[in-house]
């Protein structure tokens, strides 16, 4: 696979996600609804500490991620773009890998300005740095594979709604599977896939390597899926 | 060098291309003729290899300069860049994009965005994206929609240039005769999926009236 070509799709991707209001909007609400939450967890704790950060940003990326990548391939599919890219040829790994990169460094970027509540708590009280780091990190692998599964459902339709859909429901799933964990027989194993479960232990500060390869191989997994979704659906 | 060997196609068991068999040499411009509906388009996806074919097999050698039938590009992407990242996408060096540009008349618009191109503009897009990398085999469909007749002038020319100049085989659809008469050298006859004729194109006056009956009687079996 060569990079040249998964830099160029990347490239093309940001232009045109960037030159959308999408991430502007989705980005601004997603600041909005993560300070407020996150503030009043520090008044319900009457406590200067960063780890309720963790698991509220991530959840709101299970909702923001999937409206960052539900354009990938459903539009391309939809306008007929794709099939100029196919007829190149250019293969489904350098499009897959390409719109996740753009899709990942977007969302990347969503998170960047969040830095300011840290520094606000920093400046309020003395959270230890480490699981500031770890959590950060967490976050970081989580919106890999939040992605990854992004762009997977994306490649499954045409329809940008019905796309977008798909991946918040599929990460709905995902991120509550633990929960059957004390009543279910097959609940340990379900919480083996827990992403709510992943995030926990980074926002304890502690970068098991575990955790992070789960949350690569999901990566891998859900690129190698819609590679071969995306072939498939050239065939038909 | 451009080959159908009895290409057939079913979407849900009713038979939209059968059997339709016909080469593109090299240096050679041929005309798909056939009226709307005719599986013109559907063929043109097969040799491809955008569409799978229920039957036979359709082959082009070498990289393929391809125009879709409703060529649209990314809005928010000005004319050059766009150029350039369809370069990297197949492989050919970036400096063929002036000369793209050039040929396909859009030398001016490079950093107008494609949302912002007219009708015409946006096809003319289209062409010269067919051209980078001076593919020797072309599919176009329905080249010359939305152009005005200058520019339709200035297409058949480029159309038959790059079989005349860059010996390369040219396959282009088309539902107007005139534009069938002017540039090809050969036309393949489609109605219903079938094809029924497979001739040079003479005049057009002619061509006119061999058309209609060729499609009328295909239309009546
Ligand atoms: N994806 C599809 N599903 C079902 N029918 C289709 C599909 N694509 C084309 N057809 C049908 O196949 C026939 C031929 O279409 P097409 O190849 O586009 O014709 P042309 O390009 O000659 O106008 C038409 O009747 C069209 O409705
Ligand atoms: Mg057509």
């Amino acid at each position: 696979m060569s990079f040249a070509r998964v830099r160029a799709v990347a490239g093309k991707e940001l232009t045109v996600l960037w030159s959308s209001p999408v991430p502007y909007v989705v980005g601004a609400l997603f600041q909005a609804v993560l300070a407020a939450l996150f503030v009043d967890q520090l008044h319900a704790r009457e406590q200067a500490v960063v780890q309720p950060l963790f698991p509220l940003a991530g959840f709101l990326l299970l909702l923001t991620v999937p409206i960052i990548t539900m354009r990938s391939f459903a539009e391309e599919a939809r306008t007929g773009t794709l099939d100029l890219l196919q007829a190149a040829p250019v293969p489904p790994s350098p499009l897959v890998a390409g719109k996740w990169l753009a899709g990942w460094l977007t969302t990347l970027a969503m998170l960047l300005p969040t830095g300011v509540l840290v520094v606000i708590v920093r400046w309020l009280g003395h959270p230890d740095r480490g699981p500031v780091i770890a959590g950060y990190v967490g976050l970081a692998l989580l919106a890999a594979t939040l992605t990854g599964v992004g762009v997977l459902a994306s490649s499954l339709t045409s329809s940008q709604p019905v796309a977008a859909m798909v991946a918040v429901f599929g990460l709905l799933l995902l991120w509550f599977s633990n929960i059957g964990s004390g009543t279910l027989n097959a609940g340990d194993v379900l919480a083996h896939f827990s992403l709510s479960e992943r995030l926990r232990s980074f926002a304890g500060g502690a970068i098991d390597t575990s955790d992070v390869g789960f949350l690569v191989a999901a990566v891998v997994v859900t690129l190698a899926v819609t590679a071969l979704v995306v072939d498939s659906r050239r065939l038909r | 060098m451009i080959s159908a060997t009895a290409l057939t196609r079913r979407f849900g068991g009713r038979e939209v291309v059968r059997d339709v068999s016909f080469s593109v040499a090299p240096g050679e411009v041929v005309g798909f003729l056939g009226p709307n509906g005719a599986g013109k388009t559907t063929t043109m996806r097969m040799l491809l290899g955008l569409l799978r074919p229920s039957g036979g097999e359709g082959r082009i050698d070498g990289r393929v300069g391809y125009l879709p039938e409703a060529f649209t590009a990314y809005d928010a992407v000005s004319v050059r860049s766009y150029l350039r990242f369809m370069c990297r996408m197949k492989g050919v060096s970036i400096g063929d994009v002036d000369r793209a540009m050039e040929l396909a008349g859009v030398g001016k618009l490079g950093r107008r965005p494609f949302g912002r191109l007219s009708k015409g503009q946006r096809q003319r897009v289209g062409l010269a994206q067919a051209l980078l990398g001076r593919p020797g085999a072309y599919v176009l469909d329905e080249a010359t929609i939305g152009l005005d007749p200058r520019q339709v002038v200035d297409a058949r020319g480029l159309i038959r240039s790059l079989a005349d100049d860059d010996r390369a085989a040219v396959l282009v659809s088309t539902h107007l005769l005139a534009e069938a008469s002017a540039v090809c050298d050969r036309v393949v006859v489609i109605a219903a999926g079938r094809v029924v004729a497979e001739e040079r194109p003479g005049a057009a006056g002619d061509l006119e009236a061999r058309f209609l009956r060729l499609v009328g009687e295909a239309e009546l079996t």
